[in-house]
């Protein structure tokens, strides 16, 4: 494990070397920029204009809220007490009534025990959903909607702890034991099982990376968007012309989409900080357990899905003229952000992750949804979601160059409509 | 030695359009050179070829002597024929930007924003946004755009198009004063009077190719020689109808503009004219440029 973190921080180390290498000899080659140069410039623009756009600062405040809300929601239902409304249609002796309120008790509820007048009265009320159930004769049980041995509600499981318990303690009383003999079998406690794998508690990191697949699919989305549109108004404007004519295409379109990255990422930053801050400070157990560790690579993946849909969508603006084409190109590009973020929802909630999911996990589109669920799912080793990494890496750099033709070529074009034949003709140069 | 700007051999096409068709010519620094021709003619690829905005099929474009590379296109100014700006940003911080990334440092482009926008009578637009700027206005902020880094080279698409006439005085007066500075000025226009006043030397061009370049004023005295006669009495000149080696171009209210051919003694033509009546003027015509021009596209 060590030796694969060794390996990969080697290789970055090397990359980067051989990477500035190279940019050194170009800068000798000629006249030069300092260190940011025209990238640093065009990316301090986009931050400047993005920052200060309104839907910005909205859009941030509505985030925080959700986020808010995400937290603080669950935290007060959990805290509130809400008894169990239990209806009583005829006789029910005073150990059948214990039983009742110790069921409501084995699932961290209380039950409050109404004497009903007759099974009528008792039905409407159910109806009406003031009662939770309603305990007729002591023999059976009535409950305003089926109770599906899948629902996991809390009025459900007190339904089935009643069910089960009633039972028991009715045959207790027919087999004429004594009080303390049925108490003792009543509150029996299962047999402990040990098992020889640490145990695996997903609970708050499922809660979390669901979170943080929200937070992900909202960030990819719409900052994509802005480079879509961004790159498309300034060919639409023409403004291009004058920028190409002091900026050569890739540094304009990588300064474009590293000032929209800092703005993303400084958005996320505040997100996760508030949501950090909040949860600690109202005691959430969302970030209890792997959590963080959670939370910490939904960043990474953040950073990675950004990096490589970045790229598709700036190349796909230099294709449209106007909002109208911006619209039409939007919808196909979204589709395995849609896709990835569905399926990844889907398998965080359940807590099952198929084949097929693991699959998506190492595809660089789905792998930014996929992978921080498997890492809540603890399905996952370090080397797979180092690997995924590369993988996501390595397709990023083949989607810039590509993109950068792309761009190249479409950016300048005027004219008929650009076929796929001539956007690709030439496109190395 | 004065750089200067050289187009070599230009060839490029859209389609089964082509667009350039070996176009050379030169632009020398210290003038304000006046690139004209029809529609479609081919002088925006032209232009934008300097910038290595056109993919070139063949051909060379110098600067001083050596291809142009983005570091000396940064020293240059240019216009776009489609206005580009960013339609919801300051103007102020707009021109400082583009000096910026032109290589100014910020306090220097911001000082130059101030002073060009003063020049061209917009000082108090610096903090508006550009979407809200009058057509005209829009114009002036776009030639501050190519001129806040003191460019060596301004190439202008259409600089005077839609100017109210102040507009043109105010834009014409910086052009000729950059070309007085040294600078090398290419600009292209349909409006002629304003080239034929503004330019020293123009370059025409039509279906790609070059067609007529030189200074003004040898393009309007080269040619056949050219008279204005005007005869009392008669409105139609017709005594000019059938002199030999003559033909009458134009004839407005009496004054007939005669062109002749080579070899025609204007004598003959001053004593044929006596004969039809009393000669109220005779004088030589220079060409003027839209002549020149409607000639050289013909």
């Amino acid at each position: 494990m060590r030796a694969w973190i060794v390996l990969v921080l080697v290789a970055v180390v090397v990359a980067l070397r051989l990477w500035t290498r190279r940019r050194g000899r170009e800068r000798t080659a000629s006249w030069s920029w300092p260190a940011v140069g025209d990238v640093g410039l065009v990316a301090g623009r986009e931050v400047r204009e993005r920052l200060r756009a309104k839907v910005f600062r909205f859009g941030t405040l509505v985030v925080l809220a959700v986020v808010a809300a995400a937290i603080i929601i669950p935290k007060v239902e959990s805290g509130q007490h809400h008894p169990q409304q239990v209806g009583v249609v005829g006789p029910l002796d005073t150990s059948l009534r214990q039983s009742v309120e110790a069921s409501a008790k084995s699932i961290g509820t209380t039950a409050h025990l109404v004497t009903e007048p007759d099974l009528q009265a008792a039905k409407e009320r159910l109806g009406q959903g003031k009662l939770a159930l309603v305990v007729n004769d002591g023999r059976e049980l009535l409950v305003n909607t089926p109770v599906e041995p899948t629902t996991t509600s809390t009025t459900a499981e007190f339904v089935r702890a009643v069910s089960r318990d009633l039972a028991v303690a009715e045959a207790l009383q027919a087999a004429q034991l004594s009080p303390a003999q049925a108490s003792a079998l009543a509150h029996t406690s299962p047999v402990p099982v040990h098992s020889l794998q640490p145990g695996r508690n997903h609970g708050a990191a499922q809660g979390t990376s669901v979170v943080g697949l929200i937070l992900v699919f909202i960030m990819l989305t719409q900052y994509n968007g802005w480079i879509l549109v961004g790159v498309m108004e300034e060919k639409s404007s023409r403004v291009i012309e004058v920028l190409l004519a002091a900026v050569r295409p890739i540094r304009l379109l990588t300064g474009k989409v590293l000032g929209i990255g800092f703005v993303a990422f400084a958005q996320a930053a505040i997100i996760v900080a508030f949501a950090l801050i909040l949860a600690k400070v109202v005691g959430s157990d969302l970030l209890s357990g792997t959590a963080p560790l959670v939370l910490v690579c939904t960043l990474i993946w953040l950073l990675l899905g950004y990096a490589f849909y970045c790229w598709v969508f700036a190349a796909a603006g230099s294709l449209a003229e106007r909002q109208e084409q911006v619209q039409t190109l939007a919808l196909p590009l979204s589709l395995p952000i849609i896709f990835g973020y569905i399926i990844a929802l889907t398998a965080a909630s359940s807590g099952n992750a198929s084949t097929f999911f693991e699959v998506l996990a190492y595809l660089p589109p789905t792998a930014p949804f996929a992978m921080p669920v498997l890492v809540a799912l603890s399905d996952v080793t370090w080397v797979g979601f180092l690997a995924s990494a590369a993988l996501s890496i390595v397709a990023t750099i083949g989607m810039a160059r590509l993109a950068g033709a792309v761009y190249r070529r479409a950016i300048l074009h005027t004219g008929n409509r650009l076929r796929l034949r001539q956007l690709f003709a030439r496109s190395a140069g | 030695m004065d750089a200067l700007l050289e187009f070599e051999g230009l060839r490029c096409h859209f389609g089964s359009v082509v667009a350039l068709d070996g176009l050379t010519f030169t632009v020398p620094s210290g003038q304000v050179v006046g690139f004209l021709g029809p529609n479609g003619a081919g002088k925006t690829t032209t232009m934008r070829s300097v910038f290595g905005l056109t993919d070139l099929d063949a051909g060379s474009v110098r600067w001083g002597g050596k291809p142009i590379d983005q570091a000396a296109r940064r020293r240059f100014g240019y216009m776009p024929e489609e206005r580009g700006l960013y339609p919801g940003m300051l103007v102020g911080e707009q021109l400082e930007y583009l000096g910026q990334l032109h290589g100014m440092n910020r306090t220097d482009a911001r000082a130059a924003a101030r002073t060009w926008l003063d020049r061209l009578g917009i000082a108090d637009k610096v903090g508006v946004k550009v979407e809200t700027l009058s057509h005209g206005n829009q114009q002036r902020v776009q030639l501050v755009a190519a001129l806040i880094h003191g460019a060596e080279l301004l190439v202008l698409d259409e600089p005077l198009a839609g100017l109210d006439p102040p507009g043109i005085d105010a834009i014409s007066g910086v052009l000729s004063e950059q070309a007085s500075a040294g600078c090398c000025v290419l600009f292209s226009s349909h409006q002629l009077d304003q080239v034929e006043e503004l330019c020293e030397s123009v370059t025409i061009i039509d279906h790609g190719r070059l067609v007529a370049a030189g200074t003004v004023d040898d393009l309007a005295d080269s040619g056949p020689r050219r008279l204005v006669v005007r005869v009392e009495g008669d409105r139609d000149a017709s005594w000019a109808r059938h002199l030999p080696g003559v033909t009458a171009s134009e004839v407005v209210g009496g004054e007939a503009r005669l062109v002749l051919d080579a070899g025609i003694d204007s004598d003959a033509i001053l004593r044929a004219a006596m004969a039809a009546g009393r000669v109220s003027e005779f004088t030589f015509e220079r060409r003027r440029l839209s002549e020149v021009f409607r000639e050289a596209v013909a």
